[in-house]
């Protein structure tokens, strides 16, 4: 029995790293000057000989193949420079500075950057020299940005931007009113209007719901900080001062963020009480295919294991042979950009002016550790697996948004949007200074309390106006001060 | 006469409604668990209320066979191990320290007591730090037996359990054997040991089961995902493979099921109180 | 003391008197050839381990490094927190060669005195064949303490002086770790965010660790006695649904119970087909149905161990006593209460302080079932977390290790005081021979 506990704390980690997604500061596009800074001075390079380096990837492209691809076509490629790639075969989400001075980690690492800078602080990863990669020119500053590490005065990069993570509505075609073109397009763009605007979503959620007690329209759990968050940026909130780099300034209730919570209230009451914990985050898979849900949101990460969930109940519910299953998902299940919101934060306001939505999101890139035997062999690989046809590749079998301008053009559909809401700023990436670790219980605890409230009898709601829920995102900023400030 | 028999079927009756509502208690998760590693859907939210609509095999097969993700057996394997060694290695010197304790008479006895005593209550995840640096010092990450050697190492702490046991086997039967000219070692091996039966299986039972629930241990000092344990593994599955969760997490127990109907019956034995009377 | 040295310097024989610098110089003298050259590998090993890294090591335990080290210029540097360990590591080696250094002296004299007395002097074979015996302790011990030592000390003392550095926070290698004092216990004096807290979560965590002790331990005992009842048939089936509830590990049977207990769960889903609410036992106001939930969990994975080490000891009961009760006409509960339970007690009293322990430390519950959540009127914690859950809200979640070494050696010096108390007054450990 006394050890049990023990068991639990290294969920805890996990957990936390696995929750933790974003980075740096979100700078002005500014094209005419891009900034490499200087790499490592072991990069001389002078290619290794003779080594094995151990390449950490994430699961998704190991579990899909791609990972295998990569390095048996960058194997083939160095075969006569005795330069072999490896699967570190380690924890995807494993913690370099633990590790990797004492021998432990891997060479190269993909990671995303808020996790990769953290690494940077303690000098756990090597600069690279990014002018000399050939993406260089090709991605966007937002996403380079989100790598810079100012040490002593002089700007370094310390990562390779290769895809862009930011929260998709995902729907299903089918399940749309049969007569949407004529019901649900006041504006005959031939794009339904729930998915152009949360005011309509959450029309369409409660009709769905009348219809068939069973079925809902759009659903996600609140608790979320990661979905949730972007509804509060979208009407001024944010998360640090200064830039998201001051801690001591938290924004969450700047603004008008007070809407973006109203917002998500009304959204919730079209829900069940499933939003209130994590349930819908891990059942909407299934509940998405089976019909019982219209839409949600996710990350397109998990794209693929959407559509083999549809296609699975396709050939269950209507037994479709396995390829036509898969072509009807494929048409069917769709990943788009989020809907956008009504200024007043109100859904049923019909006349309100719309906003653009804000969302929260990271970049993941490769870094190469500063404990390496082989930097210049891990530089050449990290240059290969950022190749304009390695990334193509990577984007099309898992279904990512590709950093480099010049593949999401290529690929097209959401990566280009998701590509062009990260130039334009709508993206938010998480700070990669360590005080973000304090925000995700305290806003987490928030966002329980505005789902619970939703279900709560009406004598004892506690988020009846919009003062109210400003007062309450003030208790959860002042809360993330404390855990940031008390201890220091 | 009449009325004592009646009292003594309602008695049985009473136990046999009781064991069942325990045994319903106890199984009743376990046979859900069960049941959702034969899911057929594999998505725990396809369920009608407690248990799967459709049942299927797939699972157990994908667990087996499907290893480039998740290596199941690999992991199993590593587990028995490690669960084997720390087993023999723990129950072997809690047995000894506890004999020890209860036994000898030394100055060092009363305050080792109470320090053990005191140092089974230092929340001490914070120690696992200085395990990790003590383990990458000595060369021991991505070791199976590293971490054999800490189970084993760390067995001894909880002898109390085991001390409280011999102290309830009569002193007498000892001095007799000394008057025989038995030697301590003697005595040990030859009457308390076999005496001891039913606390050494407790103890190898329990230090066989650790192994296959603590994940914190395995997780600092095994980097490598083929040196994994069960476990760590499962931990490290992702959330939608429910199912394959389900069926590791019953795989688990199997081991310690076989392991309990081999041992139970030793759990059991009244030689003590003969002993004495003799 | 002092008088044993004084005698000591005047009566003792040049070799003997060597032997403080050359272990096993008396053993040689008095003809005991191998146990001196133990002796001196003993002295010369120790000697190698001091100018091989001993010598570094203790110095680097009271600098805690001065090389800061930097991987991009390629500088090594110093790792702070491995200093530390190595430091402690290299005192307790100390503390064993002092050990041995003290029996040469010892046994050096001993034989010298056997010497003037015209006593045969002991061989090794003797002092081997005494380990067996007399000694039998010695052997036996060694083992488990020298393990327990490295494993289980080692990391306490090194987490007790990590509360008197500065580690944590931005202050983790590459950095370096400085010591600070006391400082982090005034911080702790000082800040009043702390103190509401920490009272209301130690009412909770006591009342806790006392309802579930309580009621884990008269179940498992209760079923113990349940299946050793002679009516029962089958025996080994019966205890069999328990074990297999026992052979599924802890964090598996609890992630199963917060999903079962969650608002998409089975127990929800059954209420709402039944045309009910659903109804959050685990969710944000429900502070003492998730206390419940947490002790009855808590009870479903604890008892079937506690009945497993309560069969053993109940088959180790004198029978004889309760035939006699028989025959004096106590009724079956009289014989639970005066004969049972005492020598249970008596038993399982150790166990019974370790459970209480257990569960005063008890982590996993309250973490796996209802964690990510910061209440109204608590200071960064839930109102079912226990204080262990807080010190790893505050400590390990933001990386301030030795802010979380001070609290937990604040709340290990309480605890321990309490159990410390109630064990030496215990029977078990006063009166050990009472069932003898």
């Amino acid at each position: 029995m006394k050890k049990k506990w023990i068991a639990a704390v290294l969920a805890a980690t996990v957990a936390l790293t696995a929750t933790a997604c974003g980075g740096a500061d979100t700078d002005t596009t500014d094209n005419t000057a891009k900034k490499g800074g200087t790499g490592a001075a072991v990069f001389n390079g002078q290619l290794e000989e003779n080594v094995t380096i151990r390449v950490l990837e994430n699961d998704t492209a190991i579990e899909k193949g791609y990972f295998k691809e990569l390095i048996d076509a960058f194997n083939e490629e160095y075969k006569d420079k005795g330069i072999q790639a490896v699967d570190a075969n380690m924890d995807q989400y494993l913690d370099l500075a633990n590790d990797g001075p004492y021998g432990y980690g891997p060479d190269v690492l993909y990671q995303a950057n808020d996790i990769i800078m953290k690494y940077a602080d303690g000098k756990h990863i090597l600069p690279l020299p990014a002018e000399e990669f050939d993406c260089f020119e090709q991605i966007p500053d937002t996403a380079w940005n989100a790598f810079h590490a100012t040490v002593d005065g002089t700007e370094y990069t310390c990562g390779i931007p290769v895809n862009v993570q930011a929260p998709m509505l995902y729907y299903r075609k089918d399940l749309l009113p049969a007569d949407w073109e004529s019901a649900w397009d006041e504006d005959k763009d031939s794009v339904p209007d729930m998915i152009q605007s949360w005011s309509k979503m959450y029309d369409y959620s409660v009709a769905r719901h009348e219809a068939n007690k069973k079925q809902y329209g759009y659903m996600k759990s609140l608790n979320d900080m990661y979905f949730s968050s972007g509804f509060l940026f979208s009407y001024g909130g944010y998360i640090f001062g200064n830039n998201n780099t001051d801690p001591s300034e938290i924004g969450f209730a700047a603004g008008e963020a007070e809407k973006g919570a109203q917002v998500l209230s009304q959204l919730a009451s079209a829900m069940n009480e499933d939003c209130i914990d994590d349930t819908i985050t891990t059942n909407a898979y299934s509940k998405l295919a089976d019909g019982s849900y219209f839409a949600t949101i996710s990350t397109p990460d998990v794209y693929s294991t959407f559509l083999d969930e549809l296609t699975k109940a396709y050939e269950e519910q209507e037994g479709l042979s396995e390829w036509d299953a898969a072509k009807k998902a494929e048409e069917n299940l769709v990943m788009t950009a989020l809907p956008q919101l009504p200024s007043s934060g109100d859904l049923t306001d019909k006349n309100a002016e719309q906003i653009v939505s804000k969302c929260m999101g990271g970049v993941n890139g490769y870094a190469v550790s500063s404990y390496t035997k082989a930097p210049n062999a891990c530089l050449e690989f990290v240059k290969f697996a950022t190749s304009y046809d390695m990334v193509k590749r990577r984007a099309h079998m898992l279904g990512i948004a590709p950093a480099r301008g010049d593949v999401a053009k290529e690929v097209g559909g959401t990566s280009e949007e998701i590509f062009k809401n990260l130039d334009a700023g709508n993206i938010i990436l998480m700070p990669s200074i360590s005080a973000i670790a304090q925000i995700w219980t305290p806003g987490q605890t928030f966002f329980i309390d505005l789902a619970q409230d939703v279900y709560r009898a009406d004598n004892e709601k506690k988020y009846k106006d919009l003062a109210s829920m400003k007062a309450g995102l003030e208790d959860m900023c002042k809360q993330i001060n404390e855990a940031i400030t008390t201890l220091q | 006469m009449k009325q004592k028999n009646g009292f003594k079927m309602l008695d049985t009756g009473v136990t046999y409604v009781l064991l069942i509502a325990v045994a319903f208690i106890f199984f009743f998760p376990c046979l859900w668990i069960i049941l959702a590693s034969l899911s057929k859907s594999g998505s725990i939210y396809s369920f009608d209320g407690f248990f799967p609509r459709s049942y299927s095999l797939a699972t157990f097969k994908k667990l087996f066979t499907d290893t480039t993700m998740y290596n199941y057996p690999k992991w199993f394997l590593n587990t028995l191990m490690v669960a084997t060694g720390s087993c023999i290695l723990g129950t072997f010197l809690t047995i000894l320290t506890a004999y020890t304790m209860s036994r000898f008479e030394f100055k060092a006895r009363k305050p080792m007591m109470k320090i053990t005593m005191v140092l089974g209550m230092f929340p001490s995840f914070m120690g696992m730090t200085a395990v990790y640096l003590l383990m990458t010092q000595f060369g021991l990450i991505n070791h199976l037996w590293g971490l054999i050697l800490i189970y084993a190492a760390g067995a001894p702490m909880g002898y109390l359990t085991q001390k409280g046991f011999f102290d309830t086997i009569p002193k007498a039967i000892d001095e007799a054997a000394k008057i025989d000219g038995a030697t301590n070692l003697q005595i040990f091996t030859k009457i308390n040991l076999p005496l001891a039966k039913p606390m050494i299986v407790y103890t190898a039972l329990t230090s066989f089961t650790w192994p296959w629930s603590d994940f914190i241990l395995p997780k600092l000092l095994l980097k490598e995902k083929n040196l994994y344990t069960v476990a760590v593994g499962l931990m490290s599955l992702d959330e939608t493979e429910f199912a394959r969760f389900a069926a590791g997490s019953v795989f688990i127990a199997l081991p310690i099921v076989v392991l309990y109907f081999c041992l139970v019956r030793n759990m059991v034995n009244g030689i003590a109180a003969g002993a004495v009377k003799g | 003391m002092k008088q044993t040295v004084q005698t000591f310097m005047k009566t003792a024989t040049v070799p003997v008197k060597m032997s403080l610098l050359l272990m096993g110089a008396g053993h040689f003298r008095y003809g005991s050839i191998s146990k001196g050259l133990l002796y001196l590998f003993v002295e010369l090993s120790m000697i190698y381990y001091l100018v091989q890294r001993g010598f570094n090591d203790i110095r680097g335990f009271f600098t805690l490094g001065t090389q800061r080290a930097d991987a991009w210029a390629g500088i090594e540097g110093d790792n702070s927190v491995v200093m530390m360990l190595m430091g402690i590591f290299a005192f307790i080696v100390i503390a064993v060669f002092a050990f041995f250094y003290v029996q040469n002296i010892k046994g050096a004299y001993a034989m010298q005195k056997r010497a003037e007395n015209n006593l045969p002097q002991k061989t090794l074979r003797q002092d081997l064949a005494d380990l067996l015996d007399q000694k039998f302790y010695v052997l036996v011990l060694a083992l488990p303490l020298i393990g327990v030592c490295v494993f289980n000390v080692l990391p306490i003392i090194f987490m007790i002086l990590i509360a008197f550095t500065n580690y944590g926070g931005n202050i983790v290698p590459p950095e370096l770790v400085d010591w600070v004092g006391v400082d982090n216990f005034r911080k702790l004096m000082v800040l009043s965010k702390f103190g509401p807290t920490f009272l209301k979560i130690l009412g909770w965590n006591l009342l806790w660790a006392l309802l579930s002790t309580t009621i884990n331990y008269f179940a498992g005992l209760g079923l113990a006695l349940l299946l050793n009842k002679e009516c029962v048939k089958g025996k080994a089936i019966w205890r069999a649904f328990p074990i297999l509830a026992y052979a599924i590990p802890g964090f598996i049977t609890l992630l199963a119970f917060k999903f079962m207990f969650s608002y998409g769960g089975p127990i929800n889903q059954m209420i709402i087909s039944n045309g009910g609410t659903p109804f959050g036992f685990l969710g944000i106001d429900a502070k003492w149905s998730a206390r419940l939930i947490g002790l009855l969990v808590n009870c479903w994975i604890s008892v079937p161990s506690i009945m497993l080490l309560a069969t053993g000891h109940l088959s180790n009961r004198d029978m004889s006593l309760y035939e006699a009760a028989k025959i004096d006409g106590a009724g079956r509960f009289a014989q639970f209460r005066k004969l049972t339970v005492p020598f249970m007690l008596f038993a399982t009293m150790p166990v019974l302080l370790g459970q209480f322990i257990g569960n005063f430390n008890n982590f996993g519950i309250f973490y796996f079932l209802r964690g990510g959540m910061y209440m109204d009127g608590y200071f960064l914690a839930s109102d079912t977390d226990l204080l262990i859950n807080w010190l790893y809200n505050l400590s390990i979640d933001n990386n301030y290790y030795c802010i979380g070494a001070a609290i937990s050696l604040v709340i290990f010096l309480i605890t321990s005081v309490i159990s410390l108390t109630v064990y030496v007054k215990s029977p078990s450990y006063r009166e050990e021979d009472t069932f003898q």
